[in-house]
């Protein structure tokens, strides 16, 4: 049992936990993150991909937008190794309202959104996959920021800085003292660490109402599953939205190596329920083609869901959470008769994480006496120690090995090398290959771990305890078919039928028999 | 129709391909037509240039694309990257010349036989070879004096018009034939006529492969305009085109509309109306070939297909025509690839790999005591014969000398030069 | 002289192939690439010879009392290409696989036979350094905890590489370019007094049996070779070798053209003339008096199901029965079974395929192989007995 004391405790290590670390290390606030899982495993690392321009929200949601806008121009500049500029294009098809492009125009500039529009032959030149049926076409700055990147340099920042990230560390009890917290935490390997924090920021996204429970606060939440899919390729380089009111499936992200349809939006009652609906796949399939169409003949890679937390403000319990304000909510429930020094930070973009940060570490100041502002907006993050998310740097570096540097590539779809994976393995042990995966992206590709899942298995066995490879390849693998078996048909059947070759008929990784029929 | 870089959506990463290429059996400079392929075209941005050179070890043959079993286009996707890749930096006045047959043909015919002598001196190979690139090793053939299509002017026919009651094919004789073995026109000519068909040559110039696998796609396009135009009207009246060069076919077939992106009615009638001489001769039941009568040819040779006739997907035509032939004893190749496709093996910096790829083929073609190697493409017959030091012929002039045609002979004189003898 | 058209270059086409050539008939082989032996461990896996099969199992409409016949004309078809296959139909094999686990089959080629379950021998399992595709730490740690003493080691390969290797590539190097002596030299002093090694399976790729004896006596061992990841070298062995044996045999190979249907033609009635590719100029048909299906499962194409549910062969659009609801074919796990493991065509004892109420769907169609229906070939681990017995079957129905 370990104890520590700090003066700001963060539950959540996603980008809006992560995010208010930093801000916090940045004014001299000591501080420590505990997350229950690894590193991307919630909510930030399931999202669209999307460096939002504004550019949706400017007629449903006018403040999110200006808020998107600004803080996309300020991203480029303090993270501009997590995003590439794809750019973005709005499109009117003859599906759309026609009246709606002037009044989303007039609404852009009236919040500060940079649009201009171009021709639907342009559009199309740059798009070929694009549908002939443009009315009209704007460009915006829309971009994709990976957030896998993003979140390992705000923890690397943090730990430079001073402050503790603290992975697959779980919240079990939290309770108010004299002059702050008591949080008892749950550790790998079941250990139990005591941390005494004089503030706490709760931002735990879905997971934010079993915090609060802890604190013995209301915290109305609702809970939406969004899905998207990834197409097995780039099918286009640039962001491509729907002009028209927004809705389910109609934007695709070019992300790395993939193209993502998304998104949907179905109410759930549980963080946990990251399940997938077949038919939610077709749905996405049959909205992306009308901005692309012939979409369902090309190949969908693998699909996954996140939950969207948002906050449902106490006057407003029944509104549909399609219509709730994607603005953020921060709640000082020491005001509302809770827990003094306990702020929930709840719902927003990824893209506002730095400015919900900033909002949030400025309430905490208050609570703590401290006279410091936010150095977030002028303090750039050092570039990711493994920069490799950005096409096509990896390509780059494999095309010119020196024979005395080369390392084997272990996931061959995603170029990650054998001492990239053993660093990784070295510096956060751990057993589970999807953790890797977050890290590295391997299985990320066409083969789904085909390959990679028995040559990482062999390393892992190599560098961890002998029994850990076999059980972690199976692991792996029904992580992977999680997401593939919504869309098990045509291709994707195809590569589900190599797995199993593989570790069935050659490796006979799995020995069960048919149920007798 | 046209191969785009989606097209490596298809790739399961099941490495049949890499199995099965001749050029990653022999180097590893070239990671491997899966890897080099749809695996690295994942990381190509269409607006930014291609990152990784190693693709241009790719020697164009085609066995992924016709092993895979997925449909990817493998060697297509290498091709169109290769052509991005080489459009980086300014083309090799080399790549220039190599990709154009028929223009160098045409400096060089009035001095034919001098430019022949220069050929076969190793000092001007070896400063061919530091001026420009041209490997000294790479067998080459000899100009012809006199093009195949200024012998026979009474062909040549911009329509379809039928000349007598015989159904009419045309025929595309591409540069190998026009400017360096015409006999093998005539010989053509002369089967085609005992069968039964009028022959007529309509306009046509170079196919434009060497162009595309220069990276010169731009010019391929071109002259494929060129021959689009030529032989539109025939296809178009269901005429046959009839080639007796495998990488020219293919280039009409399937090359034009895949890699060049030429598409339209044209293009279509074009390659769905285009037959290797082979195919065409046993297509159909009764085929053309059971017309003629085939007397016994006791010699025992070597067939070889070549890769870009498999490229076809029709199978291995001549092969069957001869099997048919009394007496000949066949040996069949056991190689995928010979190692020159096309304009690679004559350049310095592929010249050992080229050759590494054939050095089965050569082993085999020695040691099976062969009276010649029969194969369809003339940079195969160029490059077997120079290295294995037997004769190679095209599979018409075994046809023409069973079929007892005057113009031939099965011994027809080879057009290779001899190179500089066998490397160590 | 009947025409028999064979579609699918995988174990059953290929056996089939060759059988009909033996029996004189005038054999084409069509198919869009290659197939799935370059991803099995080439063995042969002959399941449940027992009486308990499923009313539709493909060795029920092949007959069960003709699998030793396929066998033996299986194992002289390699011997002619040199490659000895080692074992018995009716008693089960045990080798160790890269994983470490313990699979049982029944016929082996000779290169993998001393890779038969001791616990009494002592042995040095042995991966390559930097070669990715086969771990000897996993082997070792999975059949040491099975009960058969073993002990992993990493032995070097000459030479340097620019590139990561696959398995054929090693294969082409024990084949070409690496001695028996220059092998023995790098590796005496690391094996010591190794009575038997257990290496991955790359020693040689088309002339492998004379390769890996070489490499026996050169070192004074017994050696085993275990299968790698894909490329799998001894089933790319075997459809080399089956290949060859093919065209030597006068057969007529048409390689990379996708089957896309079948010929039509007023005389069709019952039968079909042919099918019909996709060649690179575009649809030429090639007609045939006998056509044979052996396009495999789903995993190259021969079966394919769509988005909407509908399962069919991609050849002919037979209808294979299938749930409409595609959540339905698939189990929980990513291994184990799944529910489409059983979808396939139905024959009957001619092998022809039949439709729902027993009915021929042409009179000179049949099929053998992955595409047939009702088998769950992982669990009874009798893939390659399916393929070789089916194609027996379907050969004798066209040629009796």
């Amino acid at each position: 049992m370990s104890h520590h004391s700090t003066q700001l405790l963060v539950i959540g290590g996603g980008a809006t936990g992560l995010g208010v670390a930093w801000d916090a290390c940045l004014r001299g606030v000591e501080v420590v993150v505990v997350e229950q899982g690894d590193l991307g495993q919630g909510t930030s690392g399931r999202y669209h991909g999307l460096l939002h321009s504004g550019a949706r929200y400017v007629i449903s949601d006018p403040s999110s937008a200006r808020a998107c806008a600004r803080e996309n121009e300020r991203l480029r500049r303090l993270a501009p190794h997590t995003i590439e500029d794809t750019g973005g294009l709005f499109v009117s098809t003859s599906h759309d309202p026609a009246d709606f492009p002037d009044a989303w125009l007039a609404a852009c500039r009236a919040c500060g959104v940079s649009v201009e529009e171009c021709s639907p032959a342009s559009a199309r030149r740059d798009e070929p996959l694009l549908t002939p049926h443009v009315a009209r076409a704007f460009r915006v700055r829309d971009a994709a920021l990976d957030s896998f990147d993003l979140l390992h340099a705000l923890a690397a920042a943090v730990s430079d800085a001073g402050g503790t990230v603290l992975l697959r560390h779980r919240l079990d009890r939290l309770t108010p003292r004299a002059n702050g917290f008591l949080a008892a935490i749950t550790a790998p390997e079941s250990t139990v660490v005591h941390i005494e924090a004089q503030a706490v920021v709760n931002a735990a996204g879905p997971f934010a109402g079993r915090v609060a429970d802890l604190a013995g606060v209301s915290l109305p939440l609702a809970l939406g599953r969004g899905t998207m899919v990834a197409m097995a390729t780039r099918l286009v380089n640039t962001v491509i939205n729907r002009c028209k009111p927004p809705s389910d499936g109609d934007i695709i992200v070019p992300v790395g190596t993939v193209s993502v349809l998304g998104t949907t939006d179905t109410p759930t009652n549980s963080p946990e329920d990251v399940h997938i609906d077949p038919w939610e796949v077709d749905a996405l399939l049959d909205e992306a083609s009308i901005l692309l169409p012939g979409i369902e003949s090309h190949r969908a890679l693998r699909a996954w869901a996140g939950i969207r937390p948002l906050y449902r403000p106490p006057d407003a319990p029944r509104m549909e959470t399609r219509d709730l304000p994607r603005a953020h909510a921060l709640i000082d429930h020491g005001a509302r008769g809770g827990p003094q020094a306990f702020v929930t930070i709840i719902g927003g973009k990824l893209t506002t994480y730095r400015q919900m940060a900033e909002e949030t570490v400025d309430l905490v100041c208050r609570h703590l006496g401290l006279e410091a502002a936010s150095r977030t907006a002028s303090t750039p993050l050092d570039p990711a120690r493994r920069d490799y998310h950005r096409l096509p740097l990896r390509l780059e570096r494999h095309s010119r090995p020196a024979v005395d540097d080369h390392s084997p590539v272990v996931c061959e779809c995603e170029l990650v090398t054998e001492r990239e994976l053993t660093d990784a393995l070295r510096s956060t042990p751990t057993h589970e290959l999807d953790d890797l995966r977050r890290d590295l992206r391997i299985g990320m590709g066409p083969c789904q771990a085909g390959f990679c899942a028995y040559r990482a298995a062999a390393l892992l066995t190599q560098t961890q305890h002998p029994q850990a490879g076999l059980t972690a390849v199976a692991a792996f693998l029904n992580e992977r078919w999680r997401g593939l078996r919504p869309l098990t048909w045509g291709y994707a059947l195809r590569q589900h039928e190599l797995t199993r070759r593989i570790y069935q008929d050659l490796l006979d990784v799995d020995a069960g028999a048919a149920p007798e029929s | 129709m046209t191969v785009t870089g989606w097209n490596s959506e298809l790739c399961l990463k099941c490495n049949i391909c890499t199995a099965a290429c001749p050029v990653a059996a022999v180097t590893d400079q070239f990671l491997g037509p899966k890897a080099a392929g749809p695996q690295a075209e994942r990381f190509r941005h269409p607006r930014a240039t291609v990152p990784d050179p190693s693709v241009s070890w790719c020697s164009g043959c085609g066995v992924c694309s016709r092993v895979c079993p997925h449909g990817v286009p493998v060697a297509e996707l290498n091709i169109l990257a290769k052509a991005r890749l080489a459009s980086q930096h300014p083309h090799p006045f080399r790549d220039q010349l190599l990709a154009r047959p028929s223009l160098l043909a045409a400096v060089a015919r009035p001095l034919a036989p001098l430019a022949n002598a220069l050929l076969g001196l190793s000092a001007a190979r070896a400063l061919a070879e530091a001026a420009l690139g041209v490997s000294r090793h790479a067998p080459m053939p000899r100009f012809a004096s006199a093009t195949f299509r200024s012998s026979v002017p009474q062909l040549h026919a911009r329509t379809p018009q039928p000349r007598s009651g015989r159904p009419l094919v045309a025929y595309f004789h591409g540069c190998s034939v026009d400017s360096y073995e015409p006999w093998l026109g005539r010989l053509t000519l002369q089967v085609l006529e005992a069968i039964g068909f009028d022959v007529v040559l309509p306009p046509q110039g170079c196919c434009g492969l060497p162009l595309q696998s220069n990276g010169l796609l731009e010019g391929a396009r071109n002259y494929a305009r060129t021959n689009l135009d030529g032989l539109g009207p025939f296809a178009a009246a269901n005429v046959p085109i009839i080639g007796t060069s495998t990488s020219c076919t293919l280039a009409l077939k399937h090359e034009y509309r895949a890699i060049l992106g030429l598409a339209g009615e044209t293009a279509d009638q074009v390659a769905e109306g285009t037959y290797d001489l082979f195919e065409f001769l046993l297509e159909g039941d009764p085929s053309p070939l059971t017309r003629a009568a085939l007397q016994s040819l006791p010699l025992r040779v070597l067939y070889h297909p070549p890769c870009q006739l498999q490229g076809h997907g029709i199978g291995w035509p001549a092969l069957e025509a001869l099997r048919r032939i009394p007496d000949l004893d066949l040996v069949l190749s056991e190689s995928d690839c010979c190692g020159v496709a096309g304009t690679y093996g004559l350049k310095r910096e592929r010249y050992d790999v080229a050759r590494g790829v054939g050095e089965g083929l050569f082993d085999q073609v020695q040691s099976s005591g062969v009276d010649a190697v029969v194969t369809d493409s003339e940079t195969c017959r160029w490059w077997v014969a120079g290295h294995a030091g037997v004769r190679a012929i095209h599979p018409v002039e075994i046809l023409a000398t069973a079929m007892g045609l005057p113009g031939a002979s099965a011994l027809a004189p080879s057009s290779i030069r001899g190179h500089e003898g066998p490397r160590p | 002289m009947t025409h028999l058209l064979v579609v699918g270059q995988g174990l059953a086409g290929l056996f089939a192939a060759n059988l009909a050539l033996r029996k004189g008939l005038r054999v084409t082989l069509i198919s869009q690439g290659r197939g799935g032996l370059s991803l099995s461990p080439g063995c042969l896996d002959l399941g449940r010879t027992a009486a308990s099969l499923p009313s539709q199992h493909p060795y029920r409409s092949a007959g069960l009392q003709n699998l030793p016949a396929a066998v033996d004309a299986f194992r002289e078809l390699l011997l002619l290409e040199g490659i000895e296959f080692l074992g018995n139909p009716d008693v089960s094999m045990t080798l160790p696989t890269a994983a470490g686990r313990l699979r049982h089959t029944h016929l082996v080629p000779r290169s993998m036979a001393l890779g038969h379950f001791d616990a009494e021998a002592r042995m040095v399992i042995a991966g390559f350094d930097g070669f990715r595709d086969f771990d000897a730490g996993l082997v070792g740690d999975g059949i040491r905890r099975a009960g058969w003493p073993a002990q992993s080691i990493s032995l070097p390969l000459p030479g340097e590489a620019r590139r990561d290797l696959y398995s054929t590539d090693l294969a082409r190097r024990f084949e070409r370019a690496w001695t028996p002596e220059q092998l023995s030299s790098l590796w005496g002093p690391r094996l010591g007094k190794t009575a038997l090694l257990g290496l991955p399976a790359v020693l040689g790729l088309d002339h492998a049996p004379e390769t890996h004896l070489a490499l026996e006596r050169s070192l004074g061992v017994g050696i085993f070779e275990i299968p790698t990841l894909p490329p799998s070298v001894p089933g790319l062995r075997l459809e080399r070798a089956l290949r060859r044996r093919s065209l030597q045999g006068g057969g007529r190979l048409i390689e990379g053209p996708t089957v896309v249907g079948r010929v039509d033609g007023r005389s069709g009635g019952g039968r079909v003339l042919g099918v019909v590719a996709a060649t690179s100029a575009g649809p030429r048909a090639f007609q045939a008096d006998a056509v044979i299906l052996a396009t495999g499962g789903f995993l190259n194409g021969g079966l394919r199901a769509d988005r909407a549910g509908r399962v069919a062969d991609s050849v002919f659009d037979l209808p294979v029965e299938a749930a409409s609801d595609r959540g339905e074919w698939l189990g929980d796990g990513c291994l184990g079974y799944h529910p489409y493991d059983l979808f396939g065509l139905r024959v009957n004892e001619h092998m022809q395929p039949i439709d729902r109420q027993g009915r021929v769907f042409f009179d000179n169609l049949f099929a053998c192989g992955g595409v047939l229906g009702g088998a769950d070939r992982r669990g009874e681990k009798s893939r390659q007995g399916i393929d070789l017995l089916t194609a027996y079957a379907a050969v004798h129905s066209v040629a009796p």
